[in-house]
């Protein structure tokens, strides 16, 4: 369904349509089939904002808290600050949006065992988006996946939110990592991509023949 | 090429008095003369009045006070239909940049209704209008439109002075200066000369001409159309809305030379406003390229804009707020830049601000984000309910707060990069002790070491995700991109060791000694100029 949307919006996006505010309502019907569905569409949601940012009196709580956790899904990209950057600072005071606000601020500061804590204690807050635990999962593992060469495989499952062995497995498989000795995994061969780069200076004699001709 | 302006006779301005109410003869045969240029549309003439006769003859007579009135210049044009709109759009422009106390509601207004006029005039003509500007014109018309809508949304926003009349008016008028009304404007004039089009397939290598249809053929619309573009971009990025600002864009390089990028006030306030949006996105990588192309190209051409001076103000002025802003990015991005706007960095002090916020000082990351960015605006003025206050700061004090929960987020990282900059390889358990100190107080000795590497695992997990940005490589849209790690300094763990890449750079000798060369030749120069 959201993939059939995806077009009748895509056309109301367009040009001065975009401002239009009788769209809100199929706009509106399109986040909650995204939140349902598990599909994104960062512009349509920011389009929403934008109509709300016209037209405040037609803003709705509960539509943008699903756009600001749906913006958190697409993390490690820049979304949720672009969603925030489009509301009033009156309305990120509004709860539950504080609330999203400052799990988007941990997020975003990598403390993921404090967020994990967070969302297990109120889990009514995410309930409406469907895949958003594993959204998040993804969002660890991108990280994991540029710092580590090896890591801890106990630490590894806190970071993904206490997670069992078998589930561990099962992301660790995913993402092509490999279990070694010493309860680590292996994640990837870093030191073939971050090495120390040295920038010397290469000067040839065609580009200084030109100044060295008119210092005669 | 007929005769030019400044060939008239100009000593006959007996005939102004105090009063005013007549014309001084100069202005006067210069009206005329301006009239019939934009009637026989001579470009070249159009663009000398326009960028040297106008500033120069209001330097003289109309310093601190407006222009004739319209009403006075309509007999003495023969109420030229055309002419009297672009006369009225200079002559307000005027009134916002030099008058003491800028313009009155009333002004405002007027101004308002006269670019309604404009650009009916130009969208709803049957055929092309008959009408050619100087594109540096163009280009100042559409900012200036744009300017004088934040300027009315600023000066909406101010409760506190107003009287009730004043508010009654205003809320009465809510359709003057309207987001919806200029947006509009801009939308109507990007569809109606097809620019989008055009650029992609002047992108693709093609004729523009091909796609660009009836109207958009003409210089005039197709300039209207990119100048609109730029517009749009001006005026998402005052409200905040990054991601249209960079998308209405698409298919226009920055950073290459087009057949539409041709005036350097455009230029520059392009990449003002694409620097600073790659900047809130994120993006640094991005936002430091933007900022350092355009430095340059400012450095390089200074020399061009000396003598047209209202131009070069607002050159000076962005130039230094995107020395500010690539001074903040390279804070939270450390990575090289060219040699010469490292220079231009240092002899302008920005030593001291760069050092101060790798520190962690927050106020100085406050102070230069003020400083630089954009003056953002809600689009839609205050509730007619509302307490009569000052809302006009409320937009820039909240995309602050934006921002500064972004540095907030950061503020460990320029700690533990210096830290990284001493070593190859480095144990958590290490670092985490040199972390702790810095915390730690006074006769505190307890420590727990496993809790001290847990809060610097965030830290540097935190360090990794933040460093791997989003960086524009190639693709019709700035916002396409892959993630990169471009800042200078780069690690991975591996179990409890920290693996630390460093890019070092080597002194550079070739422009050092080409800069002393020509320094050189130049003194010898002079010294053969002298004549004893």
């Amino acid at each position: 369904m959201a993939e059939a949307m995806k077009q009748t919006v895509a056309t109301m996006l367009k040009g001065i349509e975009r401002y239009n505010p009788d769209n809100l309502p199929t706009l509106e019907r399109y986040v909650e089939i995204q939140s349902r569905e598990n599909a994104y569409d960062l512009e349509a949601n920011l389009a929403v904002l934008k109509l709300y940012q016209f037209n405040p009196h037609r803003f709705n709580t509960n539509i943008v808290c699903q756009i600001l956790l749906k913006a958190l899904t697409n993390l490690p990209h820049t979304d949720f600050m672009l969603c925030k950057c489009l509301l009033y600072e009156k309305q990120l005071s509004i709860e539950p949006i504080d609330q999203i606000v400052y799990l988007a601020d941990i997020l975003e500061q990598c403390n993921f065992q404090a967020f994990w804590t967070r969302v297990l204690t109120d889990q009514d807050l995410t309930q409406s988006i469907t895949g958003f635990v594993d959204s998040i999962r993804k969002f660890v593992c991108h990280v994991v996946g540029i710092t580590y060469q090896t890591i801890d495989q106990h630490h590894l499952a806190q970071l993904l939110g206490d997670i069992d062995d078998s589930t561990l497995k099962i992301w660790i498989k995913k993402y092509g990592w490999k279990e070694i000795e010493n309860n680590l995994v292996f994640i990837a061969n870093q030191d073939e991509n971050i090495k120390t780069k040295n920038i010397n200076e290469k000067i040839d004699f065609d580009s200084v023949g030109a100044i060295m001709a008119s210092c005669r | 090429m007929s005769k030019g302006y400044d060939d008239y006779d100009q000593s006959d301005d007996y005939e102004y008095e105090e009063s005013g109410s007549k014309l001084r003869e100069q202005v006067k045969n210069f009206l005329i003369y301006f009239r019939n240029s934009v009637n026989d549309g001579l470009i070249f003439e159009l663009q000398a009045l326009y960028e040297h006769t106008w500033p120069k003859l209001t330097e003289e007579y109309f310093d601190k006070r407006p222009w004739p009135d319209p009403d006075e210049v309509a007999a003495v044009v023969g109420n030229d239909y055309v002419f009297m709109i672009l006369y009225k759009e200079l002559y307000f422009r005027h009134i916002y940049a030099r008058l003491p106390g800028g313009p009155t509601s009333e002004q405002r207004f007027q101004s308002f209704y006269n670019y309604c006029n404009l650009f009916n005039y130009i969208l709803n003509a049957e055929e092309p209008v008959p009408m050619e500007l100087p594109d540096v014109w163009l280009w100042e018309l559409i900012d200036e439109f744009v300017y004088q809508f934040q300027s009315f949304a600023q000066y909406r926003a101010r409760l506190q002075k107003k009287t009730p009349q004043e508010l009654q008016n205003l809320n009465a008028n809510n359709k003057v200066w309207n987001i919806l009304c200029v947006l509009n404007v801009l939308h109507s004039l990007v569809d109606k000369s097809n620019i989008k089009q055009q650029l992609e397939v002047y992108a693709s290598g093609g004729d523009p001409d091909s796609v660009a249809g009836e109207y958009g053929k003409h210089s005039l619309y197709k300039m209207f159309g990119y100048f609109s573009l730029i517009g749009l971009l001006r005026l998402h990025s005052l409200m905040g809305d990054y991601y249209q600002a960079i998308k209405v864009l698409e298919n226009i390089e920055v950073h290459k030379k087009s057949q539409y990028a041709h005036i350097p006030a455009c230029q520059i306030s392009t990449s003002y406003y694409v620097g600073f949006a790659y900047m809130m996105m994120r993006r640094y990588s991005d936002a430091i390229r933007t900022f350092s192309s355009i430095l340059l190209y400012v450095q390089r051409t200074k020399q061009l804009f000396a003598s047209k001076t209202y131009q070069h103000d607002q050159i000076n002025k962005q130039a230094e707020q995107m020395y500010h802003l690539l001074a903040i990015c390279l804070v939270l991005h450390p990575q090289c830049i060219d040699e010469s706007i490292q220079q231009a960095l240092r002899e302008q002090m920005f030593h001291e601000k760069m050092y101060k916020m790798q520190c962690g000082d927050l106020k100085e990351f406050e102070n230069c984000f003020v400083f630089a960015c954009p003056k953002f605006l809600s689009p839609y003025p205050p509730a007619v309910d509302s307490q009569p206050n000052d809302y006009s700061k409320d937009a820039i004090k909240h995309q602050t707060a934006m921002f500064m929960s972004e540095v907030r987020q950061q503020k460990m990282l320029p700690t533990i990069r210096s830290y990284l900059k001493l070593y190859t390889t480095l144990p958590l358990s290490k670092l985490a002790n040199f972390m702790s100190q810095n915390s730690r107080k006074e006769g505190e000795n307890q420590r727990d070491l496993s809790k001290e590497i847990q809060a610097l695992t965030i830290h540097l997990l935190c360090f990794k995700h933040k460093m791997k940005n989003m960086v524009w490589s190639k693709g019709a849209s700035g916002l396409e991109g892959k993630f990169q790690s471009g800042s200078e300094l780069d690690f991975y763990i591996d179990n409890d060791m920290i693996h630390i890449a460093d890019t070092k750079v080597a002194h550079r000798y070739g422009d050092f000694f080409i800069r002393k060369i020509l320094k050189f030749e130049d003194l010898n120069r002079k010294l053969h100029q002298i004549k004893l």
